[in-house]
């Protein structure tokens, strides 16, 4: 019943967009509030909300904060019962804990109903499960993510450069395809001061590698998963619904990391994803793997110097020996507050349509601002991908791609892993099977506590009902 | 002992001078007393000898040696304060042996002085307590035993019984003589209160605004003021003073007249205006009758026990008079008075100079 | 007699309601409720974990925990660390300052800057300096040729970082305290152990010291519990990293309440902290008596 509403608002709003002159505007007077993340998937659209005002007569107002303490507002605000934001910024792995609270709307029916108009056959599937708790679409994707490698293809191309590599390690310089090769051309390219790189003496220190080995806010472990999973390792073990993280694969992802210590900045253990990136960024680092969502600013000069000084390849993110491509993907998504008025929801979801729909996708494209893209056809359009390099890897890596980790339990998962991951690589503790084991232990105390059941429901990633229609 | 001489000593604080051209001598185990009002420059020149003050201008000698720019700790002084200086956190023997400090005596003879000077002060009984234990009579016996016990050369004591009560305040004053008297040290002691200067010191020098007014034995400048200034200030009550004009080997004042006395009558000028000085207890009851008496009226009796002072018009002049108590009238009496004409003392009254011929 | 006392009881009392109203919400209910959750599991985030009465478990888990052990390790670490420096610099720049000299009184208040600023600030600016590879400390630092320092990026320097931080901003209150106790002394002690021949160090340990000691007790009880709620800095500094080298008893507390949104634990391990302080106080007052009875 609660949709009929919604139905006819977002009929009036595709008309509204159609450029049909309508009376008067659909949503006056009522005003939006977005708790919002003040990277890509947010800034590119902040700036147009007053567009969305002049449509449909929604007043949005979008705050940005960190990444950091962003969770932690959005709990808060969950559990208020007078909410004073409608829309909120949703990163995958939330959906877990804001699923089994309630605190996120139900999008599924909307996005069934208006499966034309939002082009959800487009829409990479994975993206979509990504905000499924339950087989349940609880947001709706404004940006992908897959997890993947950058490197500097200015200096894996020079010549001088792949014959030392060659002659040093025995096979060609070319991006890695698993960790091993990734660790030699992380030490291949450390260089000190005086020494010369790619034909040019090097006036500061150069790292081969840059990861995230902070702590805060569990930066370390969103490197750490990728690399494990690369390995074939599982979050959760399927018959208990209990921590399977301290298993062979990750005490080999922990290996590579700490392997790559010696070839990262000194400030190793303060990295955080965009201190890492910056590296990246400045052209002071060869290889580093991350997310796309911050990739996308390596093509645009304003946000990232290296597009002046030298070029970055993209690549899927190497493995482990003889594991398929299990790349990671994430998703950075818009959720409504399920406490919002019907009203407000009406408009939220009108907000959320325009403001995740391919035509504002592809005009951000054309308009020279990248952004993780997750429509097929952008994605595969020729021009863009031209523009774009990393489209194609994009595309390609998301076919057989993993979720991420979505437990409800995600927050002491991401900080228990945070603190022991960076305690071991600051080198505080010698015995990595200790340390991976503890933290489980952990997380299990946590879990026990609840019924297996409940337990294997919480792992258990049904397809979303969307699909299904 | 050593000798203090005081050279031409000024004490300037920027523009103002504090004290001006200061001369004195005090002689090897001499106790000698600054004596003046509040302001006159007596604590300012005991601080500059203990080396607490710098000296703007002159010399201060101490023991023959030039000690200006010596440090206070190498003038071979030792000092009470007004306010004793003990150190509050310390024990009665913690002081005196912090004093001793810099000494480095050994133990039995830091022992022995504090317990020698602990015995002449009394203090023995207390040794183990806190300033804050002890009333302030003790406190100050303290201070001085803290001062004693480095068997200083000179003594220097800044207003050491301001804060005592009356009655403690004779008792420490004696205490202080008998100390003198039995150690012999050269003492330098400021106060305000001429009782403690008659009572103490061999030489009084009387300061005001920075200058040296008199210098003499308490005699001295009780007997032979120099000044209208130390006339009044030394004695209590003060001196009367009665304007008068000498004439025919007379002193005329306004409504009586009296002869010159003889020690004056060859150097002081006809028509000289001139001040009477005429001590309280140098005025006696008289009868009425003989030659130099006069009718005067009493306005008001102070009763002393011993003495009582007597508030007297003579014709239209105010004097104070001394008398033993036994003798006095009663309110608005009509009495007769005379002046004890060997112990007058004339000023010119211009400017307040004593005239009695040196 | 009566009539006044009662008529002056009744203003009292309406004086008095306001205050206690006020202090009661915000004060006392809180505490109360802290105290009960203490005793119950209760996770804000998690709605779908029952929330129920658990005893004395969280606070079993907690005194049983070796990382809440570690955090009480690390707060006093920090503590002994930023009170001794801040006692020795502020009592050294304290007695500089309170010379009566000209332009002291300028120094003085320029120097109290420091501890004007929030410590949010506080933490912000450190963080200026100590940025990893793009800091002023290192900068100045590589101007002298001595290479970069891994000030909150390394396990050993960054208790040593916020150390500097806390010590930068508190000190100046040390200093405040000791000059103002140092002025309130009477200066003749001072005049009669300089004539008796004291050095001046002599002087200001055996005289100085002693006399304003019940100040600086009291400054270091101050401090001493400002110290254990730490948690501006290090929150903006470090967040308790790298590794838990900078966890402290404050960071364990807000990771547990407000990262693991479990709110019985936070608010039995906000209870055990409360002990600590009121076990530290009363430890306070009786030195400080101890030390008043000597004077």
């Amino acid at each position: 019943m609660k949709y009929a509403n919604i139905a006819l608002a977002a009929a009036a709003l595709s008309v509204a967009a159609s450029g049909a002159a309508l009376g008067q505007k659909q949503f006056e007077g009522i005003e939006l509030k977005m708790l919002g993340i003040g990277d890509t998937s947010v800034t590119r659209l902040a700036p147009l909300v007053d567009e969305f005002e002049e449509l449909t007569g929604a007043k949005v107002q979008i705050d940005q904060f960190p990444y950091p303490g962003l969770i932690d507002k959005i709990v808060i605000e969950a559990s208020a019962d007078t909410p004073s934001y409608q829309l909120m910024w949703v990163d995958s792995p939330w959906v877990g804990v804001l699923g089994e609270s309630g605190a996120l709307e139900d999008l599924t029916d909307l996005a069934i109903r208006d499966a034309e108009e939002i082009n959800l056959d487009d829409i990479i599937p994975i993206q979509l499960q990504e905000n499924t708790w339950q087989g349940r679409l609880l947001a709706f994707p404004a940006s992908g993510m897959i997890w993947h490698q950058n490197y500097r293809k200015d200096l894996f191309e020079h010549p001088d450069e792949q014959a030392a590599f060659k002659a040093k390690y025995g096979y060609d310089l070319e991006p890695a395809t698993n960790w091993e090769q990734y660790i030699d051309q992380a030490e291949f390219f450390t260089r000190t001061a005086g020494e010369v790189l790619a034909g040019n003496v090097l006036e500061k220190d150069f790292h081969g590698n840059a990861q995230a080995y902070s702590r805060v806010a569990g930066a370390i472990t969103h490197d750490f998963f990728p690399i494990m999973r690369s390995y074939g390792g599982q979050y959760w073990d399927s018959e208990t619904g209990l921590c399977a993280m301290d298993r062979e694969p990750s005490l080999r992802a922990v290996d590579v990391m700490k392997r790559l210590v010696q070839f990262n900045p000194p400030d190793y253990l303060g990295l955080m994803w965009d201190i890492r990136t910056g590296y990246m960024e400045r052209g002071e680092t060869a290889v580093s793997s991350y997310w796309s969502v911050r990739t996308v600013r390596l093509t645009n000069p304003e946000e990232a110097l290296v597009a002046g000084i030298g070029e970055v390849g993209y690549a899927a993110s190497p493995t482990g020996e003889d594991i398929p491509q299990p790349t990671m993907t994430g998703a950075l998504s818009f959720g409504i507050n399920s406490k919002a008025t019907d009203d407000e929801k009406e408009a939220a979801w009108a907000f959320i349509k325009w403001g995740t729909s391919r035509e504002m996708m592809r005009r951000f494209a054309e308009e020279g601002n990248g952004v993780s893209m997750f429509h097929r056809s952008i994605l595969m359009d020729p021009d863009l991908q031209e523009r774009y390099p990393y489209y194609q890897v994009l595309l390609d890596t998301q076919e057989h791609a993993q979720r991420r980790i979505f437990h409800p339990f995600y927050a002491d998962v991401e900080e228990v892993f945070g603190v022991a991951l960076n305690k071991y690589m600051a080198g505080e503790a010698d015995d990595p099977q200790a340390v991976l084991t503890e933290a489980c232990n952990k997380i299990n105390t946590r879990l026990k506590v609840f019924p297996v059941e409940l337990r294997l429901r919480w792992i258990a990633d049904p397809p979303a009902e969307i699909f299904s229609n | 002992m050593s000798a203090i001489i005081l050279r031409n000593l000024v004490k300037r604080y920027e523009a103002d001078m504090a004290v001006h051209d200061i001369n004195l001598n005090v002689e090897a185990g001499e106790f000698v007393v600054l004596l003046g009002p509040s302001g006159c420059g007596k604590t300012t020149t005991l601080r500059m000898v203990a080396g607490l003050e710098d000296v703007s201008e002159g010399e201060i000698y101490i023991g023959g040696e030039l000690a200006n720019d010596l440090a206070p700790k190498d003038r071979g002084i030792a000092m009470v304060f007004q306010n004793y200086a003990l150190y509050p956190h310390m024990t009665v023997r913690q002081n005196m042996e912090f004093a001793l400090r810099p000494l480095r005596l050994d133990r039995a003879e830091v022992n022995r002085r504090i317990t020698e000077t602990a015995e002449i002060l009394g203090l023995d009984e207390y040794l183990a307590r806190r300033p804050s234990q002890l009333s302030g009579g003790q406190r100050q016996r303290v201070a001085m035993g803290r001062a004693m016990v480095r068997t200083p050369e000179v003594f220097l004591f800044d207003e050491p019984l301001s804060n005592l009560d009356a009655k403690l305040r004779t008792k420490v004053r004696w205490e202080i003589g008998y100390l003198h008297r039995r150690l012999g040290m050269t003492t330098l002691y400021v106060t305000h209160d001429q009782t403690e200067a008659m009572t103490l010191a061999d030489k009084i020098v009387i300061m005001r605004q920075g200058r040296i007014e008199q210098v003499g034995t308490p005699e001295e400048v009780f007997v032979r003021p120099r000044n209208t200034f130390v006339a009044t200030f030394i004695g209590t009550p003060a001196m009367n003073l009665v304007p008068a004009v000498s004439a025919d080997a007379n002193l005329h004042a306004k409504d009586f007249s009296l002869p010159m006395p003889q020690k004056f009558r060859n150097h002081v000028p006809e028509g000289l205006e001139v001040l009477i000085g005429i001590r309280p207890s140098n005025i006696n009851l008289a009868d009425s009758g003989p030659a130099n008496v006069f009718a005067a009226s009493v306005r008001g009796i102070e009763y002393l026990g011993t003495d009582a002072l007597l508030d007297l018009r003579v014709g239209s002049e105010e004097l104070v008079a001394e008398i033993p108590a036994i003798l006095r009238p009663e309110v608005d009496a009509q009495i007769h008075v005379s002046f004890d004409m060997q112990s007058l003392q004339l000023f010119d009254a211009k400017t307040g100079q004593s005239l009695e011929s040196i | 007699m009566a009539y006044g006392r009662t008529r002056n009881r009744k203003i009292f009392l309406i004086f008095l309601v306001p205050a206690i109203a006020v202090l009661f919400l915000t004060t006392i209910y809180p505490m109360i409720y802290a105290g009960y959750l203490s005793f119950r599991s209760y996770d804000l985030a998690k709605p779908f974990v029952p929330r129920v009465f658990v005893g004395w478990a969280n606070y079993r888990e907690i005194l049983t925990s070796s990382e809440f052990m570690h955090t009480l390790i690390v707060t006093f670490k920090l503590m002994v660390i930023t009170l001794s420096v801040q006692l020795v610099l502020g009592v050294g720049i304290g007695v500089l300052t309170a010379q009566r000299l000209p332009g002291m009184a300028l120094v003085r208040t320029l120097l109290l800057i420091p501890m004007m600023i929030s410590p949010v600030i506080v933490g912000l600016i450190w963080l200026f300096l100590y940025f990893p590879e793009l800091g002023y400390l290192n900068y100045f630092l590589s101007l002298v040729s001595i290479s970069a320092v891994p000030w909150i990026t390394s396990t050993t320097w960054a208790i040593w970082a916020i150390a500097i931080a806390d010590i930068w901003q508190w000190t100046p209150f040390v200093m405040m305290g000791t000059a103002a106790a140092i002025h309130s002394l009477s200066p003749e002690p001072y005049e009669a152990a300089m004539i008796d021949g004291n050095s001046r160090w002599q002087i200001f340990w055996h005289v100085t010291i002693p006399q304003i000691k019940p100040v600086l007790i009291s400054l270091m009880f101050l401090r001493a519990i400002d110290a254990f709620k730490l948690y501006d800095i290090i929150f903006v500094l470090t967040k308790g990293g790298p590794g838990d080298a900078t966890e402290v008893l404050s960071m364990f507390i807000y990771r547990q309440s407000f990262t693991f949104w479990r709110m019985g634990v936070g608010a039995a391990a906000s209870f055990v902290s409360l002990a600590i302080v009121v076990v530290l106080i009363t430890f306070f007052f009786k030195s400080l008596n101890r030390s008043q009875e000597r004077i």
